[in-house]
């Protein structure tokens, strides 16, 4: 039985944006566990701060965002002990040494995420002789059979290609193939197949499900994809507005949803084989501008449950069992529509 | 690659046909009679009118358009440029002695310009919005601004007659003086072209090198824990030099125009201070020449930088 632990846990991020001397606060205090041999999905609204998110626990944050609150605890597991990622310094060797090698990701465009003019097996190289001490020709066979790993016909003569050579999905496969090259504990995937059609999606969730096994990888997976998340998580973290606003397994959350959101997110999404006819209902209203947010629950505007009491303060957790939280004083209201 | 580089080459060939045929076109335009520049004038000095009437006949003047461009094409291409009216001298012996002084200062002025326009420009792209880099922006706005003449006479001024560092201008005989003792006169005319080139190169570069560092590539690059430095030359720099490699290109033909600039300021003895007497002297056959031949040599160096931008970027050979 291989074991389940947290690997990374968030607490209270919090990421904020300057620019021309305003404050964006696209990441306001979220707090997860990532632990292995799971996929915790996360997904919400374009522009609800995933990505941003991501990027803090990668310490790849643009120059003008910045971690104001909060930890990010990466438990190694070995000699190092707990490392406190926001106290890394941004590009320093501590934090190179985790990035790739501890924490791996993979992006949404496999288009634009490999370098054009080096091959793909010279990237993947790069990689393992950035973390390992090994030599050119050891690199080579690691990644000449991390990409056989990774389903890529015709390795042999793949390796010595160019990204544009390379099909949109066997590109991911190969950037999936770089991400494992150093066996990482965490497996950042960032909407890794937004870009890609349906069936290609399928094969490398499958992939991913595979390499999650056979490792013991944890996968944080960001989405904005409702599906995604039912085919994928073992745990979901719902965002709107920099907030997680429920969160718990996928069976909770997916199943019983409690937060007005959730459950509206999860009507917008078509149920296969109920054909045309059948009620689709996007949100109302539009996500707010970020620099001019709500006053009190960042969802009020656009809920159907609001009351006056909502547009007082962002609610507080409230734990529903061990695992399942939401962040609304009306989830009774919307446990009851089951 | 060697297939991409042969028709790269093969494809100049109707180019220089073209460019022939109007070169031909235009000289056949100008005043005078083209048996004044096709001959010896002193030989033809010697020839009554009659005789001159015959070399008429040989030189095929007499004949249609069509045929007189294919005549002097073909005696071109024996080496044969005609004489230049005023000197009496053949048009391919002044090329011979100017060319290498020309591109000796060509050469030596785009190297001066692409490396340090490079690194001047890949440098205020890393530290953006520092001081530095604000200083390097306003540096490269005058520098594009000054007209090269003008830089070139300020430089003398300080230089050559203030300083008395360096010789005013003028070039020694290759075949006479070593190396280092030919190094002092080139070094201002190449200082001062290569100089007015590099905030050209430099403004390229550090745009190209902004646009490349916000690709996604980039991220992945950092996402693997790489150092800065080779994230910012192996990943950054070297994607970025493509499109500088090709601005390189289009900027040869300011290289032209800038020796012949140049090299009148410095009384360099190339072919761009030949164009430039020349044409004072309404010298037709000879400022056509030396046209015809900055004409080519333009193509050739694009010719050359399209199979150097081939060479560094994969994805160039499959678009053609
Ligand atoms: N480079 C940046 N500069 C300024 N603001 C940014 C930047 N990147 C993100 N933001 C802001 O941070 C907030 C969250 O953005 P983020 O990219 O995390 O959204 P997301 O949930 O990943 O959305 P998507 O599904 O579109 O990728 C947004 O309000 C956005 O405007
Ligand atoms: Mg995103």
């Amino acid at each position: 039985m291989k074991n389940k632990e947290t690997v990374i846990s968030v607490k209270n991020l919090k990421t904020f944006f300057y620019s021309d001397g305003r404050c964006n606060p696209a990441v306001n205090g979220v707090s997860f566990d990532v632990k292995s041999g799971k996929t915790l999905c996360v997904v919400g609204e374009s522009g609800c701060g995933k990505s941003v998110t991501a990027s803090s626990i990668m310490q790849l944050l643009p120059n003008n965002a910045r971690i104001e609150e909060g930890e990010i605890v990466y438990k190694t597991g070995d000699s190092r002990g707990d490392i406190h990622i926001e106290k890394l310094d941004r590009n320093g060797k501590e934090m190179r040494s985790l990035r790739g090698k501890d924490i791996a990701m993979i992006f949404q465009d496999p288009m634009t995420a490999l370098n054009p003019v080096y091959t793909v097996g010279w990237q993947i190289e790069e990689m393992i002789r950035n973390h390992e001490n090994v030599t050119k020709e050891e690199a080579r066979k690691r990644t000449l059979k991390l990409l056989a790993d990774m389903g890529i016909p015709d390795h042999e003569k793949r390796i010595d290609q160019y990204p544009h050579e390379f099909s949109g999905g066997m590109r991911q496969r190969a950037m999936i193939a770089m991400a494992m090259s150093c066996n990482p504990k965490v497996l950042i995937a960032d909407e890794p197949t937004t870009a890609l059609d349906v069936t290609i999606q399928a094969q490398i969730f499958e992939l991913m499900e595979e390499l999650k096994e056979k490792h013991n990888t944890a996968i944080l997976m960001i989405t904005h994809d409702m599906g995604v998340v039912s085919e994928m998580a073992d745990e979901v973290a719902v965002m709107y507005m920099g907030n997680i606003i429920e969160s718990g397994t996928a069976k909770e959350v997916l199943g019983s949803p409690k937060h007005p959101y959730t459950e509206a997110l999860l009507r917008s999404i078509p149920i296969l084989g109920r054909g045309k006819g059948q009620d689709l209902n996007p949100i109302r209203g539009v996500t707010p501008d970020p620099f001019d947010r709500p006053s009190g629950c960042q969802f009020e505007p656009r809920c159907d449950y609001a009351t006056k009491e909502c547009s007082n303060r962002m609610p507080d957790e409230v734990n529903l069992g061990k695992t399942h939280m939401v962040r609304c004083i009306k989830y009774q209201e919307v446990s009851k529509n089951e | 690659m060697l297939k991409y580089t042969i028709k790269k080459i093969l494809s100049m060939i109707p180019m220089i046909l073209i460019i022939t045929f109007i070169i031909y076109g235009l000289l056949e335009l100008t005043p005078g009679d083209p048996i004044s520049y096709l001959m010896d004038p002193e030989s033809l000095a010697r020839l009554s009118d009659a005789q001159i009437e015959e070399m008429r006949e040989a030189y095929g003047l007499n004949g249609p358009f069509v045929v007189r461009y294919f005549n002097w094409l073909f005696r071109l291409l024996q080496g044969d440029f005609g004489y230049s009216i005023s000197s009496g001298v053949p048009v391919i012996d002044i090329i011979k002695t100017g060319l290498p002084a020309t591109l000796e200062l060509a050469v030596a002025s785009l190297i001066i310009s692409t490396i340090l326009g490079s690194i001047l420009g890949v440098v205020s792209a890393i530290y953006k919005g520092t001081i530095g880099d604000n200083v390097l922006t306003v540096f490269g706005m005058i520098g594009v601004s000054i007209p090269q003449f003008f830089f070139g006479i300020v430089a003398i001024l300080v230089f050559a007659l203030n300083l008395e560092w360096l010789p005013v201008g003028g070039r020694t005989d290759p075949s006479v003086t070593g190396f280092f003792d030919r190094l002092e006169y080139i070094v201002l005319p190449s200082l001062v072209m290569g100089l007015s080139m590099t905030a050209g190169v430099m403004r390229y570069a550090r745009s190209s090198m902004l646009d490349t560092m916000n690709k996604e590539y980039i991220k992945t690059a950092r996402s693997k824990g790489l150092a800065e430095w080779r994230v910012n030359l192996l990943h950054g720099f070297r994607v970025s030099l493509t499109p500088v490699v090709v601005l390189i290109g289009f900027r040869l033909p300011t290289l032209v125009a800038g020796s012949v600039v140049i090299e009148t300021v410095f009384q360099w003895p190339g072919i761009g201070n030949a164009f430039s007497t020349a044409v004072r002297a309404q010298n037709y056959n000879l400022v056509m020449m030396l046209a015809l031949i900055f004409v080519v040599m333009t193509l050739f160096a694009s010719t050359l930088v399209d199979i150097v931008t081939a060479a560094i970027d994969p994805r160039v050979k499959l678009e053609n």
